[in-house]
């Protein structure tokens, strides 16, 4: 019950991929892969969430996934490699986070500043800032690897 | 070599020499800073540096893809200058029709707001006001206005039309569907692109794109505060 949930999940997570990629112009040949990712970096992470670990390290977990498969995908269909990463990351942007923050900050200002408002400001605040930072530096890990041995990637 | 269409500053700089050196040049020094390209070129014992100035483009990752394939075979084939300046007259963007784009950006944040718990209704609803949103944001950009303004329109327009749902109590996860209708509009690419250049020593164009990203995401939230104000909504 709970993997055909999972899996549900996934399905859903595959849908932005594949529409921020058409934002982005990605290759017509590209999409399916990032259709893919994304339904992998949303299924690692609710995996990991399962397993009860903080949602910035699962979040951190998946990202660092998804920028080693796109290292090897890129090599095989010669493609830079954001093509592939930055649609399969879309899903896990904390939008609700941010959203919440600002709408916290906007509450403050017309009705005053309360201590709920203010610690649900800074809660979200943070939690949205951590898990970008941790989006971006999943990223940039596999990369980082590569920069030390001088030959480029594709 | 306008590589500015959202393309990584290492990327640019390893392709400018490499495509350099199967030009046959001894060696290319490139300099980035985010408005501009400083590119010296050093045959054999003379020297020639170009500045270009780089304009603000929509990310067409298809232009960057081509870019690459050429760099690719300008190093299978090195000398042949004809080919390769064919090859770059014939870029073109590889855009999506309008009519495919709209609903699949509808769509996707119709299922970000479904991964967030919201009902059937607030589906239905962010479909409606992403996929008009996204109208309005291509509408705006082909009559070439700024992208802050085009930002804080569409995150305006959203909003306006995402509030429906707060309508006689149409859907019951008002707030979901608020935030899910706007994320169309979130720099990820200019927020992971900074990232990015700054891990690997780039410091000045991250610091560049990382202001370009805070400023559209400042932007969007102005448009969607100037509608809850306008909207009076209230309540969580």
């Amino acid at each position: 019950m709970v993997i055909i949930e999972l899996l549900l999940g996934a399905l859903w997570a595959a849908i932005p991929a594949v529409g921020f990629g058409m934002i982005f112009n990605v290759p017509r040949a590209a999409l399916p892969f990032c259709a893919l990712g994304g339904a992998l970096t949303y299924g690692v992470r609710e995996v990991l969430l399962y397993q009860h670990l903080s949602i910035e390290l699962s979040t951190f977990i998946a990202a660092t996934t998804i920028g080693i498969i796109g290292v090897f995908w890129s090599r095989r269909y010669v493609m830079p490699r954001p093509v592939y990463t930055v649609p399969s990351i879309i899903p896990m942007i904390p939008g609700k986070y941010a959203y919440e923050m600002m709408i916290s900050l906007v509450s403050m200002n017309t009705d005053g500043v309360t201590n709920a408002l203010l610690s649900s400001f800074i809660e979200n605040g943070l939690h949205a800032v951590s898990i970008l930072f941790a989006i971006a530096f999943g990223l940039v890990l596999p990369s980082m690897y590569y920069t030390k041995r001088q030959q480029p990637i594709i | 070599m306008l590589l500015e269409y959202g393309a990584e500053s290492r990327l640019i700089e390893q392709l400018a020499s490499r495509l350099g050196r199967a030009l046959g040049c001894t060696s290319i020094e490139i300099s980035l800073i985010p408005s501009a390209i400083v590119l010296t070129t050093l045959i054999g014992e003379s020297s020639v540096t170009t500045t270009r100035r780089a304009h603000e483009q929509p990310i067409n990752m298809s232009i960057v893809h081509q870019i690459v394939s050429i760099c690719i075979l300008a190093e299978q084939n090195p000398r042949d200058i004809v080919l390769i300046e064919r090859k770059i007259e014939n870029i073109h963007a590889n855009h999506y029709p309008k009519w495919l784009v709209i609903p699949a950006i509808g769509l996707s944040c119709a299922a970000f707001s479904h991964l967030h718990g919201a009902d059937w209704a607030g589906f239905w609803i962010t479909f409606l006001a992403s996929a008009v949103g996204m109208a309005v944001r291509m509408e705006l950009s082909s009559r070439k206005y700024s992208l802050l303004i085009v930002f804080a329109f569409t995150a305006f327009i959203c909003t306006l039309v995402a509030s429906l749902s707060l309508y006689h109590g149409l859907s019951d996860t008002a707030n979901i569907v608020l935030s899910s209708s706007v994320l169309l509009l979130v720099p990820g690419f200019p927020y992971i692109n900074a990232m990015l250049d700054a891990f690997k020593g780039y410091i000045s164009m991250g610091w560049g794109r990382w202001a370009q990203a805070t400023l559209l995401t400042l932007m969007t939230s102005l448009g969607i505060m100037l509608a809850i104000g306008l909207l009076g909504v209230k309540g969580w």
